[in-house]
């Protein structure tokens, strides 16, 4: 147990945070899976269009690991598959069908889990299509099953806007939660820490190490937890799961059979203000209905993450595998006349060369998604380190990875990141340089060359 | 104004775009496009949202800070000119006028011959065009002598910007200050113009100078002989009191922080260096340790030869002479500050600046062949920065790890 405070950091300071009331979100006839979601996943489909599947029938597998399959949050009828470049499987849509029938799995107790031994618990998380949910540090994948890692980070922490306060999810699946901790305890000889925002009402749990993180953003991120908790070494591996993906992990334990619902936060700036909220949403289902009456503004982005990480999904899109926010904002294409000399009090900065951020002006505001100029050479001058807790050296660990060169990245700290640790670095920089794609690159680098 | 923005980007805008009829001249249009308005585009990735500085807001308000050296520096020459030329119904208004066009058309000069090669090199290489090259075009003006030969200009702006910045891939890329280099090549290839006592006060000469709108000026043969600072400290011999020398000249303390002396365009006045230095800082442009660093580093070699037994009378200057004295205030906070050719990492800028300073007092003192210290002290160590970098972070890396391990094991 230990309270850490985390120095360096900025919030960005955006409108449309979430209430915290959870509203029960109708059951829907559409559901989507998305293979895209596993990075670096070479899926082996197992169904066609067509096709009848039962909620929890195999819907693919890993070509590179066949224990590791993907299973139907629904029953239904496969609508369609539709693939991507190379014929990959981007989205394999179900309608869903009047009758249930579902397979079952094995039921656990909270401490019949206890009695599991590693390798059961990890076919039984493969077997059900749950083990994607736990990811391994160096290069944040799908953790591999045959390494036991030195620790497990559990993360139920925010620090971004508007990343889901766990305290909100969690209520009424505490039990769940610990089921879920004691499978996790059960894949390390080391620790288990479960990592919260200072200040928030999470209780403890059994079987934990439990540490409060207060600070501005960074100090949500599960780089910063492990950063300060017991920092990955050569040749060390650890295991990350959000606190939520622990829940869906104690519920499959104790249902048998695969977690109905997760509870998802909804919030941004383009999202009308009485649909700020959560809400407990089927897992897979579509979003569409929810999407397409609280969005507003001519040309939303939605996101699968908060306003610094996540993807870019479509306005459609189902509640996906990952993540347990959605956030919206509009497309800025505005042209801001002579943007070079104006005062700039209408202008979001970190930087003093704004009167906006000179005056402290502490106000929350209706950020857009514009890139507020061009595209330069990267100045190696510091800055980018302004926000970073991280102890990393953002600007020569970037200028490494433009330049290839491994040896020192991975001196410098790479392998303890992940590019969502480099959001703040490209928000401040005045270069507008793409440093999370920089850093994803190299990290895929290193990966490929081994360590 | 909104109809004329959407005419141009319906009917001129493709033109450049890919596949139009100025397809190659694409840099031009964009740095004008984007000089109206910001850029339109949106963040094509996380993170979704971006600061509101860019590069052209950067790079202005270096020009900002440099606001009170051009205009003191414009009212200076002119000042100069007129005492020292015998004009007697000079007004504040002629030594402007006067001023101005002695330096304006050197300003003029180094911002369009440096500008074709920027646009040059940005078609060549089709690249955006930088806004680097403006603080580049505007600091080189500000460290020559009022008199300097146009043609000079041209062919140090451009060795600056080609040799100094371009031929490494422009700004980003470049190791030494572009505006520096540019000033290092003409005081080495062409001393004549840039050092002596000739140089620093313009001389009447011509029917242009006996224009009436200038005030009354005699034809001066013999030109005007005025030495800087520097030089006359230089000069003092052995067992001599240097401040007594450059008090008679007029370089009293009061003189050179007020800055009416003769010297470079813009560098010697340390009120109008210390306005811009505070503009600098308050918007967090430039980096306050290279600066303070660097001030102290001068005070520190200054004092240290104070102390040392040389029989040097330019040794025994007190060291706030060696502060306010010729260009190095206008170099620690202006061209020492320059992000891509200063240390990066937070203790080398410390190491950096104290170096130039110590530098700067050392070569001004041991070497009196080069009077001004401060341009060669930042030019080494911006030769030296990736060095103090590379340690520096060699020595970060080692801490890290030692870090890690001890909380491993706790």
């Amino acid at each position: 147990m230990a309270n850490f405070k985390i120095k360096k950091g900025f919030d960005v300071k955006v409108i449309g945070k979430p209430k915290t009331h959870v509203e029960e979100y109708a059951s829907q006839q559409l559901f989507a899976v998305y293979p895209s979601e596993f990075e670096g996943l070479k899926p082996r489909l197992k169904v066609k269009a067509g096709e009848t599947v039962k909620r929890g029938d195999v819907l693919f597998e890993n070509k590179k690991n066949e224990k590791m399959l993907f299973r139907s949050p629904c029953c239904g009828t496969v609508k369609a598959v539709n693939l991507g470049a190379r014929r990959f499987p981007v989205e394999i849509l179900i309608e869903k069908s009047a009758e249930e029938e579902s397979v079952t799995f094995e039921t656990y107790t909270r401490d019949s889990v206890g009695q599991l031994s590693r390798e059961q618990v990890a076919d039984h998380l493969l077997n059900t299509g749950l083990w994607p949910l736990i990811k391994q540090r160096p290069f944040n994948k799908i953790a591999d099953p045959e390494t036991a890692p030195k620790a497990i980070f559990i993360n139920a922490a925010n620090s971004a806007p508007f990343q889901a306060d766990f305290s909100v999810v969690l209520k009424g699946d505490e039990d769940a939660f610990q089921t879920g901790i004691n499978a996790l305890a059960k894949l390390t000889e080391g620790k288990v820490h479960l990592c919260k925002t200072a200040g928030s009402d999470i209780p403890e749990f059994g079987n934990t190490e439990s540490h409060t993180f207060a600070g501005k953003h960074p100090s949500g991120t599960t780089s910063v937890h492990i950063n300060r908790i017991s920092p990955i070494l050569p040749n060390d591996t650890v295991y990350t799961v959000t606190a939520q993906d622990v829940v869906l992990i104690g519920k499959l334990l104790s249902t048998g059979e695969l977690p109905r619902t997760k509870v998802i936060a909804l919030a941004g700036p383009a999202v009308k203000e009485e649909f700020r909220q959560y809400y407990k949403v089927e897992v897979g289902a579509s979003l569409e209905p929810l999407l397409s009456k609280s969005l507003e503004g001519d040309e939303v982005r939605v996101i699968n993450g908060n306003i610094l990480w996540g993807g870019k999904v479509a306005n459609d899109t189902a509640v996906p595998y990952y993540g347990s926010e959605i956030f919206a904002l509009e497309e800025d294409r505005s042209r801001h006349l002579m943007g070079w000399t104006m005062p700039g009090l209408f202008q979001y900065s970190s930087h003093r060369v704004n009167l906006s951020s000179v005056m402290g002006l502490g106000h929350e505001w209706k950020l857009g998604t514009s890139m507020h100029g061009s595209h330069r050479a990267m100045v190696v001058t510091g800055w980018m380190d302004k926000f970073q807790p991280l102890n990393i050296m953002t600007d020569f660990l970037v200028r490494a990875a433009l330049a290839h060169d491994t040896d020192e990245m991975i001196q410098l700290g790479i392998l303890e990141t992940d590019p969502e640790d480099f959001a703040l670095a490209s928000f401040v920089d005045p270069h507008k340089t793409d440093v999370c794609g920089i850093i994803k690159r190299g990290l895929e680098e290193i990966e490929e060359e081994g360590i | 104004m909104k109809a004329l923005f959407d005419f141009m980007d319906k009917n001129i805008g493709p033109l450049f775009e890919k596949g139009g009829k100025f397809e190659r001249l694409y840099p031009l249009w964009e740095a004008g496009d984007t000089f109206n308005r910001t850029p339109g585009d949106v963040t094509p990735s996380a993170p979704h949202v971006r600061d509101s500085i860019d590069q052209k807001r950067l790079m202005i308000f270096v020009i900002y800070a440099l606001i009170p050296c051009i205009l003191f520096g414009i009212w200076n020459a002119g000042n100069q000119f007129n005492m020292n030329n015998g004009v007697e119904d000079a007004t504040l208004m002629t030594d402007i006028l006067r001023g101005a066009s002695m330096v304006l058309p050197i300003i003029m000069v180094s911002y369009m011959v440096g500008g074709i090669w920027e646009v040059l090199f940005a078609i060549v290489r089709r690249h955006e065009i930088n806004e680097g090259f403006l603080v580049t075009g505007m600091l080189f003006p500000l460290i020559l002598p009022p008199t300097l030969p146009l043609w000079q200009v041209a062919v140090g702006v451009s060795f600056g910007i080609v040799i100094g910045k371009e031929i490494f891939g422009g700004v980003g890329y470049n190791i030494l200050n572009p505006a520096l280099t540019a000033r290092a090549f003409l005081f080495f290839a062409y001393p004549a113009q840039i050092s002596g006592d000739k140089v620093w006060v313009g001389t009447a000469k011509t029917a242009f100078d006996n224009n009436p709108i200038f005030g009354t000026v005699a034809e001066n043969v013999d030109g005007v002989t005025m030495a800087t600072p520097l030089a006359v400290a230089a000069a003092v011999e052995k067992g001599g009191d240097a401040i007594k020398a450059m008090a008679d000249q007029g370089f009293t303390l009061f003189n050179m922080t007020m800055g009416n002396i003769p010297g470079c365009i813009g560098s010697t006045s340390v009120v109008a260096i210390v306005l811009g230095m505070i503009f600098l800082i308050a918007t967090g442009i430039a980096s306050w340790r290279v600066m303070l660093s660097g001030i102290i580093g001068c005070a520190a070699m200054g004092a240290l030869f104070n102390v040392l037994p040389l029989d040097n009378p330019f040794a025994a200057l007190p060291f706030v002479y060696h502060i306010v004295m010729g260009g190095f205030l206008f170099g620690i906070v202006f061209m020492a500050t320059d992000p891509v050719s200063a240390s990066a990492t937070n203790t080398g800028k410390y190491i950096y600046g104290f170096l130039i300073g110590a530098l700067t007092v050392l070569i001004r003192v041991a070497n009196p062949a080069y009077p001004e210290g401060a341009m060669l002290a930042i030019l080494f160590m911006n030769v030296m920065a990736p060095l103090i970098d590379h340690f520096v972070v060699q020595g970060h890396i080692k801490k890290r790890t030692a870090y890690a391990r001890a909380l491993n094991n706790a």
